[in-house]
């Protein structure tokens, strides 16, 4: 059986304005050359930091951001290749959720009506019917049948992100992207998305590419894991073996960054791995390893070959020196 | 199945959905705008003036261009002709009540014309962006740069003047600066998550400009519009002064183009349309500023 | 051995289109010489409003301290005056904010925001202010800091401009550093970096830091002392230790049992279930109740007040009943 998901190097670069009138047009290569898989039913999430092309690689892979190159096949069909009807019509399979409550809900709407929207413009079932898919909506994400009529500016943040959800399912899809749903949300609220993901996941058998740069959340939706840095996968696994022995130093300093209980100044906790500096943008081409400029253990072959993504035990890593943390 | 999840609650004291009453974003601007002094008084004084001009003639008959009396009659001197005449001895009162009528008609239609020429080419720029948005953006700076009243001027001389013709020089020399403003709402608006989602679930550009995007950026264009309006009859008394009204119809400006010549013989028969101007333009920018607060979410309490 | 910074049973109100909201009530704090005290809550809570009264910096009005003191040094700032606070602000307390994009001035280069700062409370000519500056930066880890001291904010990106933040705050080596949310907008690697860059200026300034965060991670890997703050009470307040591995609060356990934290194995999460009720819905009983699954008949009306329980002092009628 094909994977639901399965994208093969996928680019996109954006045309940046010109530095002087007569000087050639730079990209910025965004996203470059990814590759991963999604099976039915599980979720995999990508993370990484900032400008690291994690919500570029979504869009594109859905088609709401044009690809420079590259394959995505859903279902074994690539939707780089579809015409725009055919496309719109696969739309029903391929929802979304946002990171910002705030700004994914027209504020004019009811909520009502952006529940049914998607049902509207795809004329799924008649308006009857429609409007019974909107109330049993409303109680799959927790939300009370009279508060239908109210204005998104009239829920907290949690609530509008359940009306997102609801809206995410609304034409029955099967997969589900959701770019940072819950860091927008206050720790006490993100548990109840998240617990309200999982069981959608679990009842629904929903298959989620799931974008955070928490690695917590990611540990505790995900089943799979793939790791951004600087437009390129860096290492990708299945989540323990990701999270328990991770072979890029890149992995092992998000890991160590990540604050966690665990770690006491009491007890005189100093942080083992660090990495000094900030990303470099994205822009132009590049030779060597993307985090060269950051990496503990960079040698002269990093700067200048990159690194391919390879097997190395049970991760997928690009790195000339894997291996744990010296 | 079904988790106790936590806003399912019975309405727990901190549930912001219980908390307000049902509130379309319409009514609480009408709340927010009933409640402006200022606003309210706009109101007032711009229905006053509608129903006079509309009105008027049905208490107070007689044509404006009738020679009813001698000239130069001052106000309150006469009770047939209260605010006194003009040049050739005509009713003023006559005048304004009659011509209110063309005056607004050309400040209103000329406001419409802008906003439909501005509207359109705006959001298409600032939707499409790229060529679309350089080629739309040039048209509109050529119109900007055009020295309007000129413009305007040369466009009534050549076709005839009438309403319609001042009217349409009106709106032409006018729209560029609501492209612009509906050009960069559409760029902002573009961006935001919503008309993502909407474009998620299949929506065409059509829909995503008429249906998620225009009604968002409604509250500046409608201050604007209410702002273009008092633009245009002030517009439209400029014309007329220089002598490019259309000199068939009564209007406030005609009154005020036809006597200028002798305004310091006479202050009434310039004063009295002049006040109807002021008081007019004065009242549709009281409601343009309280639109402007009303439509504003962030000076609305919260 | 008195405090350096002594909060007593503070108050702070706002006028509100809902009527007069009360944003503090009976907030005590200290701070000690060379310590970390964490301040942790969800949003609305009341964390920035205790940060912005230390500096004195409430917006007034709406704003009012309406009652209790802040006392540095046994100093009162509440009732001090204007001027006085002034030269208090940037010299003996200095504040870090949460978002480095709003809070340094755009239109001037780093280094120069810096020797302003320097010179404001030091005597100091503007050559010397420049090289202290450069220094300053070379501090906090910006390389090339002489380079750096000449660009203009937005050239620098997030970590660099809350290192020059950092830079600003400590110039005149206070006393009291208040850091409010100041990594929120960064990435968790640059988090990690200025952390440790805070951690390492206590040890060398001997600064009290005040910590303001909503990551009871952050709260223990950067805090001695934490108190736990709920629509505008502290609820529970302790040894970082005592607090994390004792929590008596419900609400305090429902922040803690609430984070997806790595390695844990539960499927589902506890939620705290609800939102923090906006303030001015607020009655006479405990602000958690709706929320919490002990509440009964008194916590419903009658407030409960902050006690020292078994290991640390909590407000909870349940936990002082023994009902959990
Ligand atoms: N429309 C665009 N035009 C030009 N550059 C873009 C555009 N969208 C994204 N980028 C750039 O592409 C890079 C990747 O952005 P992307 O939004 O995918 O990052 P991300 O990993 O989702 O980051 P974040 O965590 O901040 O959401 C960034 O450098 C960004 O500036
Ligand atoms: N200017 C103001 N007018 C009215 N109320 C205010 C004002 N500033 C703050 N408040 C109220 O004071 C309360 C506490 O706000 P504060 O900013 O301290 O929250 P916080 O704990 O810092 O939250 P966050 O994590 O979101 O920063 C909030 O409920 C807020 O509504
Ligand atoms: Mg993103
Ligand atoms: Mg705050």
């Amino acid at each position: 059986m094909t994977a639901l998901l399965d994208v093969r190097d996928l680019s996109v670069r954006f045309a940046m304005p010109r530095p002087s009138l007569f000087a050639p047009r730079p990209h910025l290569e965004a996203v470059r050359q990814v590759s991963f898989t999604l099976e039915r039913g599980e979720a995999l999430g990508i993370v990484g930091e900032s400008g690291s092309g994690k919500t570029t690689t979504a869009m594109a892979a859905i088609r709401l951001v044009n690809a420079a190159g590259g394959q995505v096949l859903f279902d074994g069909e690539d939707l780089l290749g579809l015409d725009e009807k055919a496309m719109r019509a696969r739309r029903r399979d391929i929802q979304l959720i946002f990171q910002d409550p705030y700004s994914s809900l027209d504020p004019r709407a009811r909520v009502a009506d952006i529940v049914r929207e998607p049902m509207d413009l795809m004329q799924i079932g008649t308006p009857a019917e429609r409007r019974r898919r909107v109330g049993e909506l409303f109680e799959l994400v927790g939300l009370r049948p009279d508060q239908m009529n109210l204005f998104p500016h009239q829920f907290s943040g949690g609530q509008r992100q359940r009306i997102s959800i609801a809206r995410a399912l609304a034409t029955h899809p099967r997969l589900v992207v959701c770019d940072e749903p819950v860091s927008a949300l206050d720790v006490a609220i993100q548990a109840q998305i998240l617990n309200l993901l999982a069981r959608l996941k679990a009842e629904l058998g929903l298959s989620y590419l799931f974008i955070s740069h928490d690695l917590g959340v990611v540990w505790h939706v995900c089943d799979h894991v793939a790791v951004m840095y600087l437009g390129q996968i860096v290492e990708s696994g299945p989540r323990d073996a990701l999270f328990e022995t991770p072979q890029h130093p890149y992995t092992q300093a998000l890991l160590a960054a990540a604050p966690s209980l665990a770690r006491r100044k009491s007890r005189g906790y100093v942080r083992p791995v660090k990495v000094s500096g900030d990303p470099a943008g994205p822009i132009g081409q590049r030779t060597g390893c993307p985090f060269a400029g950051r990496c503990p253990r960079v040698r002269d072959l990093c700067r200048d070959t990159a690194p391919a993504l390879t097997r190395q035990g049970p991760t997928d890593v690009a790195c000339h020196f894997p291996g744990p943390p010296d | 199945m079904k988790q106790p999840t936590a806003e399912t609650a019975p309405a727990a004291a901190g549930d912001p959905a219980t908390a307000q009453r049902v509130e379309s974003p319409a009514r609480e601007a009408w709340r927010m705008f009933s409640r402006n002094v200022p606003a309210l008084l706009g109101v007032f004084l711009l229905a006053l003036v509608l129903l006079a001009t509309l009105y008027g003639k049905l208490f107070y008959g007689g044509d404006p261009f009738e020679i009813v009396w001698a000239p130069y009659e001052p106000p309150l001197t006469t009770p047939s002709v209260p605010l006194g005449t003009d040049y050739l001895g005509r009713d003023i009162v006559a005048g304004l009540l009659t011509g209110g009528a063309p005056t607004l008609t050309v400040g209103a239609s000329a406001a419409l014309i802008t906003m439909v020429i501005g509207i359109s080419l705006g959001s298409l720029a600032g939707y499409y962006g790229g060529w679309v948005d350089n080629l739309l953006m040039r048209i509109t700076e050529f119109f900007q740069v055009l020295p309007a009243l000129l413009f305007a001027m040369v466009l009534v001389t050549l076709f005839s003047p009438s309403l319609w013709t001042i009217a349409i020089a009106i709106g032409v020399v006018s729209w560029p600066q609501t492209a612009r403003l509906t050009r960069a709402e559409f760029l902002r608006i573009k961006e935001l998550e919503y008309v993502t989602a909407a474009r998620a679930i299949g929506a065409r550009n059509r829909r995503i400009i008429w249906k998620v995007i225009l009604p968002n950026a409604a509250p500046p264009l409608i201050v604007s519009a209410t702002l273009t309006i008092g633009v245009a009859v002030l517009f439209e008394a400029g014309l007329s002064f220089l002598g490019l009204g259309d000199p068939n119809v009564m209007s406030w400006g005609l009154m005020i183009g036809a006597n200028r010549d002798y305004m310091l013989d006479a202050w009434w028969p310039v004063t009295f349309p002049g006040l109807a101007i002021f008081v007019t333009v004065f009242a549709v920018s009281l409601i343009g500023d309280g639109l402007n607060d009303a439509l504003n979410p962030k000076l609305r309490g919260r | 051995m008195t405090p350096l910074l002594e909060i007593d049973n503070l108050r702070v109100t706002f006028d509100t289109r809902h009527g007069m909201v009360t944003a503090l009530d009976s907030v005590s704090l200290h701070l000690n010489a060379g310590e970390t005290l964490g301040v942790v809550g969800e949003s609305g809570c009341g964390k920035s409003i205790t940060a912005l009264s230390v500096m004195g910096l409430i917006p007034q009005p709406p704003g009012r301290i309406a009652g209790g003191s802040i006392r540095l040094n046994g100093e009162d700032l509440v009732g001090a005056e204007p001027a006085r606070l002034r030269s208090l602000r940037g010299s003996d307390v200095a504040m870090i904010f949460q978002e480095p994009m709003t809070s340094l001035n755009p239109v001037l280069r780093c280094g120069d925001q810096i020797a302003e700062a320097v010179m404001l409370h030091q005597n100091v000519d503007s050559a010397r202010a420049s090289r202290l500056a450069v220094e300053l930066l070379d501090r906090v880890g910006i390389p090339a800091p002489a380079q750096r001291a000449r660009d203009y904010p937005h050239q620098l990106s997030g970590g660099m401009r809350q290192r020059v933040m950092i830079a600003m705050a400590v110039s005149c080596r206070p006393k009291v550093l208040v850091a409010d949310e100041p990594t929120t907008a960064l990435d968790v690697t640059v988090q990690a970096q200025i952390f440790d860059l805070l951690n390492e200026i206590q040890r060398d300034v001997g600064a009290a830091i005040l910590l303001i965060t909503h990551d009871m991670g952050a709260i223990s890997e950067m805090a001695d002392r934490v108190a736990v703050m709920y629509a505008g009470r502290v609820v529970e307040q302790g040894k970082a230790d005592d607090v994390l591995d004792h929590a008596e609060h419900p609400y305090t356990r429902g922040l803690i049992d609430c984070i997806p934290a790595l390695g844990r194995r539960d499927d589902t999460l506890r939620e705290i279930p609800g939102v923090v009720p906006p303030l001015h819905l607020l009655g006479d009983g405990c602000a958690f109740a709706s929320r919490c699954a002990h509440a009964d008949r008194r916590c419903l009306a009658q407030k409960p007040v902050l006690t020292k329980w078994r290991h640390h002092p909590v407000a909870c009628h349940a936990v002082e009943e023994g009902r959990i």
